[in-house]
């Protein structure tokens, strides 16, 4: 039984991810001469990955559904303009940034209805729906509501909720990091998709359509409704985390998103989901998550020009999912 | 005639939503809309996205998606572009000029051919969805545009070229239209005369079928791809002229717009099916309504957001009515019922 | 309270106009084993829908257990304690044994938290019902479809069912695996529980059922004991006309061997396998499933290409590196599963005939004129009698014996040698079954070399000259012409 259950671990995506993983932090951190493993940095990479973490939380449920959606950076990106714009207009949110999450993920719930209206029930390409949605709501924040640019404006309980810090580290040359009390959010967020995942009816009912949809009506679940549920919390979460960009980044943008979607979705397949749905676990997209993370912050580190850094994601991208394509084929045969 | 269009209702109803769209902006506009430097001006801008939605129509038909086109055609424009800044002055002639952009052209083609090539390798020979494999190689290739460039704009192409790009062939065909023309030409032989297109479509269909059919599939899917890029690249360098430069995001919209107006011809990703000429109306629809919406001075280009999107939905809903499980199909159960029983 | 379980009488239904059931009588006893045998698009499915509670009867009576039912719905069916087990299984590939054998009683207590230890205890419990053990933590997706069905079987045991409806649950099944599920039926019925069996294969029914329904075009043309019935009687039924079975003798076959296979071996697929296949010859390959004999035909048609051995066409020695080179060679292969690797369903059936011989319809340049592929489609449609009245018409709208027909012309209107056709008549009803194989006959005679590939051991039979069995990859045996019979097949094999 013992052996079987390693047999079983080795065979899993999740666990070459994280030996990846760790090899190359050690590689960056023989490469740049110490520098990674510095308190500063990890307090950097970590603060860096709070929002691309939390959408791929929200990317990963989607895909194990079976769905591929695009619009979930659109979505936070409507959702948080459209939040700030109404509590700069009313004064609100100076002392309380609650109001503004809480328009936040209505807004985001109500973009995402719609995602799962159409999808729900009219049964079509999720690829390609999303991609109709995420140019609408990017249509309706630039061009219907033409929401502006909020940076210096930006209501104070926001930017001192971005500022707020757990503990503050300092690094051998005396330079100063700190992290952000958001990234518990972040954690928050990790432990409850991990707990609906395996641990609720819900999270089964998932996995179940995303590997078989009509025997997952035939078993007795409401396949519709549960998608539409899917969605509509999908937008809500994505509405929240757009807060928490506006918040770290002390300012609201609504077009800072576009584009998102093509660094997160591919990390979380890296990290083991299917884009055929049903496969998929949060600690290795949470390792997938690391992995870019670390890499895009760690090119100054070992004295690579920024410029650089978008062929870099790329290519770490392109040769995670050949490995396992290959690593699918020779299982295979 | 009316034959055609019992046999083609789709074709028929595409039709009808293009006058649907005329009428529109004739009454919105009157006969601003009509006005020669109107249609010119649409004659200017659809070859570039027709050019590109023409080689992705190969790629659905067959069953694939390609998303790195935008990327690609854009690395293969400032390559280009900068080939052609550094092997020209102000001194040269025009006729050295003109060899120098024509080697520059054959310069995007080729990279074309290899950025084709290397995703049909990556979905055939790999197994890799076509999704994930030309996803990645976009951000491949858009790493390795604002690598070379810094993410600024190439500039300093010669005069000529716009001025070729603004020129009419035979005195009133714009330069940009001509080439589509040749472009929609071969398209539509490759796909209704060609046994590459008869395999196309039933690759499409049922590509393990194929290959127990003895049709070299993983060839003719390499091949789809390289079409799609070469046909995608080459309207990026219709876009240069336009643009008299060439960047790492340029055409980012035309991702949703290619799609969009494929979806609208009845074209989906899921392979086997395809019109070249719905493809054709869908082009002319979306470049009218691009123009007519332009003719409203309230309007911002970000409108054109949400235009693009909610068309898109629309149009996806109302075909879950007309193909599936929609009346066009129960009218055809119900016919065919009514014959078996006879 | 009446004898049956189950009683069904005048149950109409009708789609858009068409009677798809036309006063269908039907009944079940307690812990007895039915069969529903009947062609393809016979209404056996529509009734079996109308039992589980996806269709509502137009008219007619349904009582179970005595209790009379005005409509079912397919929550209340289960809660009555019926349960179908679908062709397709209804399993989850990507989760494991154990939650898709609970998954289903947990949506039905409305559970919304998972406890595994629950899930397990369940699980075990459903084992047990039929005593049979596996790895629970195994993924779904790596298990036989003996053993998914299986899986299938004590889940659906778990809701204290009273009868089981198996639509079809032989047909990717070895006889081998087939014996042991008979085995588990009847251990079934020991429990009292009845079985209704769908099937169209006419040995399967005549071993497991006690009673028979038999239909035809929406009808009930038999209804009663299997043991007063003989296999003509069950045959004509279900076809409503007479067959003969007229078993092949080999007319002209050729003094040299157009193929020779020596010594030919893939590692874990087949190992030194040697035979000789003459011109009008049907040669047999039968043999369990795994035991090499479809690897053995994909290495013929060059879709696995064999580590060692020598494979000679007409003397000449032969590397078949892809289907291209096979078909250049002159080698058509009609494949194992005809929706997913035979056609192109939604593509008129004109262009799925002349699908491999495009290079000959089209001029230089592969330049095509789809007026031919037409008027070449139109010779084999009318050569096979495809039942269609236009070959514009998709694929998907032909029945699986005129699909295969489509399949088959397909090959031969290329210029071939050796045609390889593995489990030619699988999902084909009695009638098409005969038309192929009085068709594999008439090319036989006419000089085509053919190989059969098939564990219907009737078939290999009835029309095959010579039969090579396989086990294990290894050829385990040879009979030639009058020592052909399922018995003699069937020692070897065991």
């Amino acid at each position: 039984m013992n052996k079987s259950m390693l047999k079983r671990m080795t065979h899993r995506t999740e666990f070459w991810i994280f030996i990846v993983l760790i090899i190359m932090c050690l590689l960056i951190q023989a490469i740049s001469g110490g520098q990674l493993f510095e308190p500063t940095t990890v307090v950097t990479i970590l603060r860096s990955m709070i929002v691309d973490g939390m959408f791929a939380m929200v990317c990963l449920v989607i895909m194990v559904s079976g769905g591929f959606d695009l619009s979930f950076p659109a979505i936070a990106a409507l959702a948080y303009s459209l939040s700030t714009t109404i509590c700069l207009n009313n004064g609100w949110c100076e002392t309380n940034p609650i109001p503004g999450f809480i328009l936040a993920v209505i807004i985001g719930a109500v973009l995402g209805m719609l995602n799962g209206w159409i999808i729900a029930y009219f049964k079509l390409n999720t690829m390609i729906v999303t991609l109709g949605t995420q140019t609408f709501f990017l249509g309706i924040s630039m061009g219907l509501l033409q929401l502006k640019e909020i940076t210096s404006t930006l209501p104070k309980s926001f930017k001192a909720l971005g500022t707020s810090y757990l503990f503050e580290v300092y690094n051998s040359r005396g330079l100063r990091s700190t992290m952000s009390s958001l990234f518990i959010l972040f954690v928050i967020l990790v432990i409850i998709t991990s707990f609906v995942l395996n641990k609720t009816m819900f999270g089964r009912a998932l996995y179940a359509i995303g590997g078989n949809e009509v025997s997952a009506e035939r078993a007795g679940y409401n396949v519709r409704r549960t998608k539409f549920i899917l969605y509509t919390v999908a937008g809500a979460v994505s509405g929240f985390i757009g807060m928490i960009r506006v918040c770290l980044a002390s300012q609201s943008i609504p077009k800072a998103l576009v584009g998102k979607e093509m660094n997160i979705i591919p990390a979380v397949i890296l990290g083991g989901a299917s884009i055929f749905g049903g496969e998929g676990s949060v600690f290795g997209t949470v390792c997938a998550i690391s992995i870019i993370t670390v890499v895009s912050n760690s090119m100054l580190l070992i004295g690579i020009d920024t410029y650089w850094q978008d062929l870099f994601n790329g290519a770490v991208i392109l040769v995670g999912i050949t490995v396992s394509a290959l690593q699918a084929m020779r299982r295979k045969g | 005639m009316k034959n055609y269009f019992a046999k083609n209702k789709y074709t028929a109803l595409l039709l009808i939503l293009l006058a649907a769209v005329l009428l529109f902006f004739t009454v919105t506009q009157g006969s601003k809309f009509w006005s020669a430097s109107m249609l010119s001006g649409m004659c200017m801008q659809f070859p570039e996205f027709g050019m590109i939605t023409l080689g992705l129509m190969f790629c659905f038909i067959s069953g694939n998606i390609d998303m790195s086109f935008v990327a690609l055609g854009d690395f293969a424009a400032i390559i280009a572009v900068k080939y052609i800044v550094a092997h020209t002055n102000d001194t040269m002639s025009n006729g050295a000029i003109g060899g120098v952009i024509f080697v520059g052209i054959l310069i995007s083609v080729l990279i074309g051919i290899f950025g084709g090539f290397i995703n049909g390798i990556l979905v055939t020979m790999l197994n890799i969805p076509p999704v994930m494999a030309t996803i990645a190689m976009s951000l491949v290739w858009q790493g390795f545009s604002t690598a070379l460039t810094r993410g600024d704009a190439v500039t300093g192409l010669p005069m000529l070229y716009s001025e070729v790009g603004h020129s009419n062939v035979l005195g009133f065909i714009p330069f940009p239209l001509f080439i589509f023309i040749i472009g929609f030409v071969i398209a539509a032989f490759l796909l209704k005369c060609t046994t590459y297109g008869e395999k196309l479509y039933m690759i499409g269909t049922n590509a393990k079928a194929a290959k127990f059919s003895a049709i070299n599939t993983k060839f003719l899917i390499i091949l789809t791809f390289i079409i799609c890029a070469v046909y995608s690249n080459l309207g990026c360098m219709i876009m240069v002229s336009t643009m008299s430069s060439a960047k790492a995001d340029y055409g980012s919209s035309y991702l949703m717009r290619c799609i969009l107006i494929l979806v609208l011809a009845g074209v989906l990703p899921d392979g086997g099916y395809g019109k070249i000429m719905d493809v054709l109306f869908a082009i002319v629809i979306v470049q009218i309504i691009s123009s007519g919406v332009n003719m409203f001075p309230q309007i911002n280009t970000y409108y054109a957001s949400l235009i693009w999107g909610g068309l898109l939905l629309i149009v996806l809903i109302l075909s879950t009515k007309m193909t599936g499980d929609g009346f066009f199909a129960k009218k055809a159960v119900k016919k065919a019922a009514a014959a078996n029983k006879n | 309270m009446s004898e049956y379980l189950l009683e069904m009488t005048g149950i109409c239904k009708s789609f858009a106009g068409v009677h798809a059931l036309d006063h269908v009588n039907f009944a079940v006893r307690p812990g007895s084993v039915i069969c529903l045998a009947g062609e393809n698009g016979c209404g056996k499915s529509t009734l079996v829908k109308i039992i589980s509670g996806v269709y509502t009867k137009d008219e007619g009576e349904v009582t179970f257990e005595g209790h009379k039912i005005d409509k079912i719905t397919p929550a209340e069916a289960t809660k009555l304690g019926i349960q179908v087990i679908y062709q397709d299984l209804s399993i989850f590939p990507n989760l494991t044994v154990m939650e898709n054998l609970a998954i289903n009683s947990e949506i039905t207590a409305g559970q919304k938290v998972v406890n595994r230890k629950r899930w397990e205890k369940t699980a075990r419990e459903a084992l047990s019902k039929i005593g049979y053990d596996i790895d629970l933590y195994a993924k779904m997706g790596d298990l036989s479809v003996a053993d998914k069905q299986l899986v299938a079987i004590c889940r659906a045991l778990l809701f204290n069912a009273k009868l089981i409806i198996m639509d079809e649950p032989t047909t990717a099944l070895t006889k081998k695996e087939v014996d042991a599920l008979f085995k588990t039926v009847r251990q079934l019925k020991e429990k009292n529980i009845a079985i209704m069996f769908i099937s169209h294969k006419t040995e399967e029914i005549f071993e497991i059922s006690d009673d028979v329904c038999i239909m035809r075009n929406g009808k009930n043309v038999y209804a009663g004991k299997t043991a007063d019935l003989t296999r003509e009687d069950f045959t004509y039924h279900m076809t409503g006309r007479k067959l003969t079975n007229d078993k092949f003798v080999p007319k002209n076959v050729s003094k040299e061997p157009v193929l020779e296979v020596k010594d030919l071996s893939l590692k874990g697929a087949y190992e030194n396998v040697s035979f000789e296949l003459r011109k009008g010859e049907i040669l047999g390959i039968t043999g369990l499933l795994g035991s090499g004999r479809t690897e053995l035909a994909l290495s013929l048609f060059g879709l696995m290409k064999p580590k060692s051995g020598e494979i000679r066409l007409n003397g000449k020695s032969a590397t078949i590196s892809s289907p291209m080179e096979a078909q250049r060679l002159k080698i058509g292969y009609v494949p194992e599963d005809r929706l997913t690797e035979g056609l192109c369903l939604r593509q008129p059936i004109a262009d799925n005939i002349t699908l491999s011989s495009l290079k000959r319809l089209s001029g230089k340049f592969g330049i095509l004129n789809h007026k031919d592929i037409y008027k070449d489609a139109q010779i084999w449609v009318d050569k096979f009698s495809i039942a269609t009245d236009d070959p514009h018409k998709y694929a998907s709208t032909l029945s699986g014996g005129n699909q295969q027909k489509i399949v088959l012309s397909k090959w031969l209107s290329n210029d071939l040698d050796v045609l390889i056709l593995n489990g030619p008549t699988v999902g084909v009803d009695v009638g098409a079954k005969q038309d192929i194989h009085q068709l594999v006959h008439e090319l036989a005679n006419d000089g085509l070399a053919v190989i059969i590939i098939s564990d219907d051991l009737s078939e290999v039979v009835q029309n095959c000259n010579r039969v090579i069995v396989m086990k294990d990859g290894h050829i385990s045996g040879e009979i030639g012409s009058d020592d052909i019979t399922e018995d003699n097949i069937l020692e070897i094999i065991r």
